[in-house]
């Protein structure tokens, strides 16, 4: 062979094993031609809304030209385009101060995702099968269009039931609005984490239905009832921020941070002092602090105001609540109780919070009044270096009344579902858009088995998960990162904030932004439903409501209402300028004053001798990020756990059961059971088993399948008894050893380090 | 005189969030390995997030660590390489040309602080996970070593910024990713020559320890010791 010959042979041959390593033999696809001038090498940085939890985070996306297999009108190619490299906080922005939390962070996953839905799909197998064939947004849009017709005709519109995510915004006001044109059910907004417990709780105390703003950075005393603060819960990079300044960022004296919790969580671990309790003694505890603080005059029962008067016996001093009387039943020594208190009061401005552990026991919401009135007695209310509750804005597009300041919390889907089982017929059209409560609820509720009753579920989920699965026609939604967005947070700042992205990106696949699609179907629907909804697109809606803000002061000053609209979209948004807090209005008046009761647990102590505490992951969050591969292999910050979830136990619970590290083991409540390797650590009580949420997925993309347990599936339907919410830390199980195991933990040999190695 | 660069980490501000090892994954294309991979530790996070227990139930104390590479000024690492991959900068970073290196794992045997990683395999992004690729920073084939740079092309970058513009790098204006994620405030980074930066300011402090310092490798990141509360008690 000539040496000639052979480099042909080799180049050809290379140059086929090199296409069908890639699948898509790039020189035969066609190239579009580009719709923006983009320079290559040069970054771009364009505002974004974080939408992967209710804080709400403003982003700069890092945009470069690259280039993708896009299809368009039905033809494979390539388009020469900007993409969306890393996301950060927008320095601007008056909730994430410039940062972003590992979440956030891992956004960008979501919009490259390789398992996302691509273009609209009909149900081609059984249900729940997850056999679809692809169809076009012509037919999908048609199908749907009939389904919703007919029950128009039939005068069954309340039939059709509409069950999103929790939404804000004008996407909230769209979806509303479509609702309640079309006559339909009012839609559920369903979220795992949805604090409903503490906002309920916050409306009676404060008057405001909502999750407090922490003002952290003026802080000189923080206790922390179980509340996650620095990591899922309420304003993560607003708190962190703020923590940090009341650390080491001003100065004189830092602030003390005490937690109190059973089993010590990835914000625990910062606290200078962590103190055990036990579960669901939360509002016993915070009246005990109180007791000492009246009994010793540091304070006085008239200054906690209306919070205060909610709870029985406080105008009398709280006499049931002397720390020698309840320490047994708090699990802490009397004297601790004491010194807490004085401290917290000598140490102005102190501030007590409360998360969603011990909000979810069967006296969740006591447990939330308690301390509240604590907060009231501090004097902590509405002051700096305390908790205020944020002026939100609400316009609604010139549409009052579209959208009512309703919210739900996880209850409603059990309600929905208790619905279709009595009546199979009372929902014939359910709508999915963003929520997965299939995975989210416990079996004891029969989520699954209710929407399976449901003869026509569509949904515009971007990927297939557990509820989704169920669907019988998909349209799938755009990612945040190639939609049009708007928020208005609840909490994380004293400013009013209304945030507003463009699309950072174009589409990368066949999917049409969900606002736009409702928009679309009220248009052909006609009738009433048009007029309802009278704008052509998203974003025209989204103009005209931000038009309302520009004559008020805030960060945006502008000429005419294009150059405020131009200033408001290159800035991300719009916020007030002036720091305000809302004026607190009396809160809700009781018939009587609230009694304690103590918590109830799902099954008895002796058959079922632990508690069972599931928490949010740091990294997946309520399982809704589960299916991203860097949060799957970033290791959780105290355990070290990559890919896969853990049974968290004291090691003389291990000890008396002879479990080892990463032995599989089997939790049972009464309602189920489920197995996962063990994890022996030192920060839980020894009567608790703890377990994060997230995995346990049977049905979310490549990464997430299959890997893990879901404590929420085994969870007692126990609820909290004021508010109806789920008590998920109200369940008792037993645990037994089943095999040697295997866990996956980045730091595994961290615990073996010597002493000197450690930090002093 | 030219910049040395160097960091300060505030431990008693750090969290153990994680935001930093998510930060790093997406800015310098470090590929995930699987579980399987994982679990016979062979993960790379150019960060990590090191955390201790200390005592017992009930009176347990944490302590989180993030640890990345210390760019030490006396490097174990670059005197083991066989082939100069790993270097010494003239900003005072421990460099590593992956054209050089030929996966000897030499440096990562001598470097004290496990912060080198090597590529089992050549890396892969599912498609189209691959269009988050960082067009600043090249992907790591099999067979060579990475570690973190402090971000190098970010730094690259402002001083040809500042360098276009006539003008010295502004204290603060350069931020690896890890630092620009960090919500506490944690992390600073800057030029230690400059005794004025806030990195020279801070590292100066009475909390300042070095990670290993008795080793004598001179790191350049300055680790500022958690204080307890010595507020009131029983006041």
């Amino acid at each position: 062979m000539e040496r000639r010959d052979f480099l042909k042979i080799s180049a050809a041959t290379g140059a086929v094993a090199a296409l069908e390593g890639c699948g898509n033999p790039d020189h035969q696809l066609i190239r579009f031609v580009p719709e923006e001038d983009m320079l290559p090498g040069l970054a771009t940085w364009k505002p974004s809304i974080c939408t992967l939890c209710p804080a709400g985070c403003g982003m700069l996306v890092r945009v470069m030209q690259g280039e993708a297999e896009v299809v368009r009108n039905g033809q494979l190619g390539i388009l020469k385009m900007g993409l969306p490299k890393k996301l950060e906080g927008n320095p601007a922005h008056p909730i994430s101060h410039g940062r972003l939390c590992p979440r956030g962070q891992a956004g960008l996953q979501v919009t490259y995702h390789p398992d996302r839905i691509k273009t609209p799909l009909a149900r081609s197998g059984p249900r729940g099968s997850g056999q679809f064939q692809e169809i076009t947004w012509d037919e999908a849009m048609k199908q749907l269009l009939s389904h919703l017709t007919a029950l128009q005709t039939s005068n069954e519109q309340g039939k059709i039931g509409f069950l999103t995510s929790p939404l804000r915004g004008q996407r909230k006001t769209i979806v509303h609005g479509f609702a309640a044109a079309l006559k339909a059910a009012p839609p559920i907004e369903f979220a795992f984490l949805a604090s409903r417990t503490i906002q309920e709780a916050n409306a009676w105390s404060f008057g405001s239905d909502a999750l407090p703003t922490v003002d952290l950075s003026h802080s000189n005393y923080l206790i922390s009832f179980g509340a996650d603060f620095l990591g899922t819960w309420n304003s993560p990079v607003a708190q962190s921020v703020g923590y940090g300044h009341m650390r080491n960022g001003r100065t004189g004296q830092p602030g003390k941070f005490v937690q109190v919790e059973s089993r010590i969580s990835q914000t625990g671990a910062s606290a200078d002092e962590w103190i055990p309790s036990q579960p669901g003694m939360d509002g016993v505890f915070a009246l005990s602090l109180a007791h000492v603080i009246l009994s010793e005059k540091l304070g006085t029962a008239g200054a906690a105001g209306h919070a205060g008067a909610l709870i029985a016996g406080w105008s009398e001093g709280l006499p049931d609540y002397a720390p020698a009387a309840v320490e047994k039943q708090i699990g802490v020594p009397a004297a601790t109780i004491s010194r807490i208190a004085r401290e917290a009061a000598a140490n102005a401005p102190a501030v007590a919070l409360i998360g969603d552990g011990p909000a979810a026991h069967t006296n969740g919401f006591f447990n939330a009044l308690a301390v509240n009135a604590l907060n009231a007695v501090l004097g902590s209310v509405g002051k700096p270096g305390g908790i205020v509750f944020s002026p939100v804005w609400t316009s609604q597009s010139g549409k009052p009344g579209a959208a009512e300041g309703k919210k739900d919390g996880e209850s409603s889907v059990r309600t929905l579902a208790e619905q279709i089982h009595a009546t199979p017929d009372s929902v014939k059209v359910l709508l999915v858009d963003g929520a997965n409560p299939v995975f989210a609820t416990p079996m004891a509720w029969r989520v699954r088995e209710a929407f399976e009753k449901v003869p026509f579920i569509a949904s515009f989920g971007s990927f297939i998960d557990e509820t989704t699965v169920l669907a019988d026609l998909i349209l799938p939604d755009h990612s945040p990162l190639e939609s049009w967005l708007d928020d208005s947070p609840e909490s994380g700042s004293t400013k009013t904030v209304a945030s507003l992205a463009p699309p950072a990106m174009q589409p990368l696949h066949n999917t049409r932004s969900m606002p736009d699609v409702l928009l679309d179907l009220a248009h052909q629907l006609g009738g009433p439903v048009a007029a309802a909804l009278p704008w052509k697109t998203y974003d025209d809606a989204l103009k005209i409501a931000f038009s309302s803000l520009q004559k008020q002061k805030g960060s945006v000053s502008a000429t005419d209402a294009d150059d405020f609209w131009t200033k408001v979209k290159d800035q991300g948004g719009w916020w007030s300028a002036e720091d305000k807090s809302v004026s607190l209005a009396a809160g809700k008046i009781p018939a009587a004053a609230v009694k304690n009761t103590a918590p109830q647990f799902d099954g008895s102590p002796d058959q079922f001798p632990f508690h069972f505490l599931p928490f949010a992951s740091q990294l997946c969050y309520d399982g809704s990020l589960a299916h991203l591969p860097w949060m799957q292999e970033s290791p959780d910050p105290l355990s070290t756990v990559m890919w896969g979830t853990w049974v968290e136990m004291n090691p003389r619970t291990a000890e008396k059961l002879a479990i080892k590290q990463g032995d599989t083991i089997e939790v049972a409540s009464q309602h189920g059971s489920l197995r996962a390797p063990a994890l022996i650590a030192p920060g839980i009580a020894p009567d608790v088993i703890a377990m994060p949420i997230g995995q346990g997925h049977t049905n979310f993309t490549r990464y997430a399948s299959g890997r893990g347990a879901n404590p929420i599936s085994i969870l007692a339907p126990m609820v909290e008894s004021g508010t109806g919410s789920l008590a998920w830390a109200a369940t008792r199980v037993k645990i037994s050893h089943i095999s040697e195991g295997k866990i996956v933990m980045f730091g595994a040999s961290l615990t073996d380090a010597s002493p000197e190695l450690k930090h002093r | 005189m030219a910049h040395q660069w160097g960091m300060v980490i505030d431990l008693d501000r750090c969290t153990g969030c994680a935001a930093c090892v998510v930060a790093c994954h997406a800015e310098n294309n470090i590929s995930t390995v699987g579980e399987d991979q994982a679990a016979r530790g062979r993960a790379k996070h150019w960060i990590r997030v090191e955390r201790y227990y200390e005592g017992e139930f009930p009176d347990v104390r944490v302590k989180f660590m993030p640890v990345l590479c210390q760019q030490c000024d006396a490097a174990p690492c670059e005197p083991v390489c066989p082939t100069f991959a790993s270097y010494h900068t003239i900003e005072g970073l421990n460099g590593q040309v992956y054209n050089r290196c030929i996966g000897t794992r030499y440096c990562a045997n001598a470097c004290p602080y496990n912060v080198r990683f090597f590529n089992f395999y050549n890396p892969e992004w599912d498609k189209p996970l691959n269009l988050q690729l960082n067009p600043d920073v090249s992907v790591r084939s099999v067979g060579i070593m990475e570690k973190c740079t402090f971000c190098v092309q970010r730094i690259k970058a402002s001083e040809i910024q500042a360098e276009a513009e006539k003008r010295a790098v502004k204290d603060g204006e350069i931020q690896p990713a890890c630092v620009q994620s960090c919500s506490p405030h944690a992390m600073v980074f800057g030029d230690l020559s400059d005794p004025q930066s806030e990195v020279s300011r801070l590292a100066r402090s009475s909390r300042g320890t070095k990670l290993l310092g008795e080793l004598g490798t001179q790191p350049k990141v300055t680790y500022l010791q958690r204080e307890s509360w010595h507020g009131a008690e029983n006041a």
